[in-house]
């Protein structure tokens, strides 16, 4: 179990007013009330395990007044597949067999309501938000703020947000004779007695600060550029408590992972407009460092073309790559290095382990907005966005047992529809 | 302090790189924008988040967890 950000382009780019309704034609209709659906799949089948997540969403935006913006909205998860129970690696594996390595049934069901209101000047803007998200063994609240300013005739933008979360993370009660030694403590079964007076059950708290700082530049009629610094840090139970890592001969015992972590990435992006395809490309690197000692690298290009006036068709690249934390081992059980103990703390997170990944996608967009009268008599504007993407991992050490993951590849398909009133 | 000298330099250079309001049209299309569909994209980097360490680059509001 981990924090997640969520990314909230989308309503950044509300924020200058520029919802995709709203930027893609010149002469429209007044437009005050603008609502959104999108319907997400995920699913991934590598060794052992396998995750289907449907995702759907609703929001909603209403603009009374030329100077206010108010949003409000909801997304949910609806989770289901078999995850990592127990985690052993290649050593174990090797003198127990493979069948030491278990997995569980996951469902979960997870809902966030989210609402914001944005005040507008002629060159600023400031957004405040609150979201609040359930989950049968998580809890979140978070609270995020903006700021943002146009100079320089609309030719550079800063953005200074910040957002802090106060989340809380299920787990079952430890003997209190075990308070001090983690090496004994046993993983949550299920998510049964969860936020509720069980006697069994417990809940650790999670405190998340982000602070992000941006600067987008427009250099010349075809050339912009954007930097963004975030920072984050995390304060609490960051493990999964669902997960058994083995420690020893025979001896396993819950993931324990440290409690706090810092984490940094810089991002720079490029937008260059390219007249012979009447399209663009667009460029972006990432670079990210945490004091868990994990250190990444991102390229992602994307290629974008109009065709005729209502439609954008998307190509896209990405590679990602990065190092293993410093406490993480695919065996602390046995083996020569890079197996072995890495000192207090063990896990059995892929993702915290040294890997590559790489993507591929592909998006399309059909706008129409209407110059004079209503679509329908009834819509000012109406956004159709389809995409699908496929995502495949290839990892340094992690294996299940001594079991290569193989057929690791995870597949997103997301439809979306706006339409303004 | 050379990256603080270096980040107000390079600030500086973006007073002198305006493009007049009238040669903005391009600049203006959806796809020159970073962010043009980006509720779209968020349950993708949702799910890519969730599988990778990193995050960062792409907004700083919360929402729950969801990554079992």
């Amino acid at each position: 179990m981990r924090v997640q950000l969520r990314p909230v382009g989308a309503l950044v780019a509300a924020a200058l007013g520029a919802t995709g309704l709203a930027a893609a034609g010149p002469a429209r209709a007044q437009q005050v009330v603008t609502l959104d659906t999108s319907q997400t799949v995920f699913y991934e089948a590598p060794t052992k395990t396998h995750m289907m997540v449907y995702t759907p969403s609703a929001d909603a935006q209403a603009s009374p007044w030329s100077w206010l913006d108010v949003r409000g909205g909801w997304e949910a998860d609806v989770v289901s597949g078999a995850s990592v129970a127990t985690k052993a690696g290649a050593a174990y594996g090797a003198t127990h067999g493979a069948d030491v390595v278990s997995t569980a049934s996951v469902h979960d069901f997870r809902n966030v309501g989210h609402g914001e209101v944005e005040l507008k000047g002629a060159t600023t803007s400031l957004t405040g938000g609150y979201s609040y998200g359930t989950e049968n063994d998580y809890r979140s609240q978070s609270l995020h703020v903006s700021a943002r300013t146009d100079a320089y005739q609309h030719n550079t933008q800063f953005e200074l947000a910040y957002a802090r979360n106060f989340d809380q993370v299920c787990d079952r009660v430890q003997d209190t004779a075990l308070a001090n030694q983690p090496t004994l403590w046993t993983a949550l079964e299920n998510s049964t007695g969860c936020f509720s007076s069980d006697p069994t059950r417990t809940r650790h708290d999670l405190g998340v600060d982000t602070y992000e700082a941006s600067w987008a530049q427009s250099w010349t009629p075809v050339v912009q550029t954007q930097l963004t610094y975030t920072a984050q840090l995390l304060d609490g139970f960051q493990s999964d408590p669902y997960r058994s890592v083995i420690i020893g001969e025979g001896v396993k015992a819950q993931e324990h992972v440290p409690g706090e972590r810092a984490r940094e990435a810089l991002t720079a992006r490029l937008a260059y407009y390219l007249r012979a395809i009447k399209g663009a490309v667009r460029l972006s690197l990432r670079a990210y460092h945490d004091t868990w000692a994990i250190d990444s690298g991102t390229a992602e290009l994307e290629v974008e073309k109009s065709v005729g006036e209502s439609v954008r068709l998307m190509l896209r690249g990405r590679l990602y790559r990065q190092t293993g934390a410093i406490f993480w081992s695919d065996d602390y059980a046995s083996g020569a290095p890079p197996l072995g103990p890495k000192g207090q703390y063990f896990t059995g997170d892929r993702e915290l382990s040294p890997f590559w990944s790489y993507l591929g996608g592909l998006r399309g967009v059909w706008t129409v907005i209407p110059s004079a009268r209503r679509l329908v008599g009834l819509f000012t504007g109406f956004k159709l966005v389809a995409s699908a993407s496929m995502q495949g991992f290839s990892y340094d050490e992690y294996t299940l047992a001594g079991v290569p993951i193989q057929n690791a590849w995870a597949y997103v398909a997301t439809v979306s529809a706006e339409v303004g009133f | 302090m050379h990256n603080v000298t270096a980040a107000l330099a390079l600030l500086s250079l973006a007073g002198c790189a305006t493009v007049a309001p009238e040669r903005r049209a391009i600049l203006a299309d959806p796809v020159m924008q970073f962010d043009a569909d980006g509720r779209h994209e968020a349950t993708l980097q949702h799910a890519i988040e969730n599988r990778e360490g990193s995050m960062g680059g792409t907004g700083v509001q919360g929402g729950g967890c969801g990554c079992n």
